[in-house]
């Protein structure tokens, strides 16, 4: 059976004045997926986020979330998402429970099982005012507010940035138990360890554009090889991604004492699509 | 409504400080008439014969030896200053609260169309200008049967009822302000509140810039005026009403189609 799209973006171009924001993002997101959206910082991953919610106005192009228009029926679209900005802040005078509540009663739902559920998880303290937490506590609350209606859609952006790596482990507990219930995930970052092990498709953008859109394991294969050469007494070390021929063919010239070609790593890949 | 609630609770000790500040100034100030009251009849020929200073004030036209002169011309001038502060603070922080705050992307990804937001927050302002209003009053009526004098209740509605227009109007200006800036401008704010209230004292001595009486709220919600023409100016209060409208609709339609960062 063939499976709808959770998130299809079709030539979205978002420019702050003469500043680029993001130009001519098109992906698509399968229902069921988790997707990791991946680039370096400003390469325009919260902008694309930002504009699929409606935060930000686009200039060009059209967004659907869930099968709707993310313009035109965003209030429908925003009931079924979850969303942690990468910026985690709420109100601060207000106690933690508070916000919680609020993010609840504003969907006119009584979460109050599931939120407490995830307090427990994640280890929130309720009575604790929002000036008086860290960054990874603020985002522990955002996380529980993203979650706790039980949403289709989750969309998060750096989510694990200040969390400590036990609670890393349990935000991506929580991120594959609600993905085996049918919740497509959308995972924006740039760790990439964090991508290759819980994403099942990603899309590298780099200057506002998407340079590419693959499965995780076809992302890491690839015709580069790493390439090193002990040769006339030098050693040389560099990324090769042309005609295998070729470059035995240039290596045959050389007084070679050794050589290793070898696979490169992910990093290195996802740092080649960077640069 | 739950938008509302969760702005009249934010702005609560706000609202308390303010009404408490401009209500018991305007208490005390009443309760020092009796002590006065002597004095104040000499002072009051003086006040009198000081030419363009009692136009500017409104001593020309009331007594400030009785209760209702000195309230006109003393204590409203209190009440006024400190309501427009109020208002234009309260108008000011409304919107651009969240963009300074780093929480505009937690409010305005909750399943609620932003002109909703935007109305509630609104509203939010309406009801804190009101509750201050309302407040205050309360505090000026102590001060009434603690000096055992009063003004005429008739001019004492109607001056309070322009006051809350004129309070409303400078809230829905600065809201306006809001929806245009991504940081709270408080100072600007209540410089604006000032200037408006120093436009109503200009225009009233400098004929050539008579004009400028359409500009500022602080004329039509004159106490001295009010209490002297027993009513409030129809058309500067329909001016108020339309001016407030329309800043409040611009702010609606320019917050909908703003980036919010």
């Amino acid at each position: 059976m063939e499976r709808k799209n959770a998130i299809e973006i079709k030539d979205l171009t978002k420019t702050y004045g003469k500043k680029r924001g993001v130009t001519h993002i098109s992906l698509s997101v399968e229902e069921g997926d988790i997707f990791g959206f991946l680039g370096p910082n400003g390469a325009g991953k919260s902008t694309t986020i930002r504009s699929m919610l409606g935060l930000l106005r686009f200039q060009e192009g059209e967004v659907r979330i869930l099968q709707s228009d993310a313009v035109k029926q965003q209030t429908e679209v925003l009931r079924q998402v979850g969303y942690m900005p990468s910026e985690t802040m709420f109100y601060p005078t207000m106690k933690a429970k508070d916000v919680i509540r609020f993010a609840a009663k504003v969907r006119n739902l009584d979460c109050t099982r599931e939120a407490e559920r995830l307090c427990r998880i994640l280890e929130v303290d309720g009575e604790k005012k929002i000036e008086e937490l860290s960054l990874g506590n603020r985002k522990k609350i955002s996380i529980v507010c993203a979650m706790q209606h039980n949403p289709r859609l989750l969309i998060f952006d750096e989510p694990t940035s200040g969390l400590d790596p036990l609670m890393q482990e349990a935000f991506f507990q929580l991120l594959m138990e609600y993905n085996k219930q049918g919740c497509t995930c959308f995972l924006s970052s740039h760790v990439l360890s964090e991508v290759e092990s819980y994403c099942k498709n990603a899309a590298i953008i780099k200057e506002g554009k998407i340079i590419k859109t693959d499965t995780v394991s076809n992302l890491s294969k690839s015709n580069m090889r790493r390439v090193f050469v002990r040769a006339n007494g030098q050693e040389k070390e560099f990324v090769y991604t042309g005609d295998m021929k070729e470059l035995i063919h240039k290596l045959d010239g050389m007084e070679v004492e050794d050589v290793l070609i070898r696979e490169p790593s992910l990093e290195e890949l996802f740092m080649h699509y960077y640069e | 409504m739950t938008i509302l609630k969760h702005e009249l609770k934010m702005n609560l000790k706000m609202l308390l400080i303010w009404t408490v500040c401009v209500g018991a100034s305007c208490l005390g100030c009443i309760l020092l008439f009796n002590g006065l009251k002597e004095s104040m009849e000499e002072m009051a020929l003086a006040y009198a014969q000081m030419g363009t200073f009692s136009t500017a004030l409104g001593l020309d036209k009331m007594n400030v030896s009785t209760m209702e002169g000195f309230y006109a011309t003393e204590v409203a001038i209190i009440f006024a200053i400190g309501g427009g502060m109020f208002a234009a603070m309260t108008g000011v922080m409304a919107l651009s609260k969240e963009e300074e705050g780093h929480t505009a992307e937690f409010l305005y990804t909750l399943p609620l169309r932003r002109f909703a937001i935007v109305l509630w927050k609104y509203l939010s302002v309406a009801v804190l200008i009101f509750l201050f209003n309302v407040g205050c009053i309360c505090l000026c009526l102590a001060g009434f049967v603690l000096a055992g004098e009063a003004p005429s209740g008739k001019e004492l509605a109607l001056f309070h009822g322009a006051q809350f227009f004129m309070h409303l109007e400078t809230g829905s200006i600065c809201f306006l302000i809001s929806a245009c800036c991504k940081r709270k401008q408080t100072g600007a704010a209540l410089g604006f509140a000032v200037l408006l209230y120093v436009v109503d004292l200009m225009c009233r001595v400098v004929p050539d810039i008579e004009n400028l009486k359409y500009v500022t709220p602080y004329y039509f919600s004159n106490a001295a005026d009010i209490f002297v023409q027993e009513k409030v100016d129809g058309s500067m209060l329909f001016i108020a009403v339309c001016v407030t409208i329309l800043a409040s609709g611009l702010a609606v339609v320019i917050y909908q189609k703003r980036d919010l960062s």
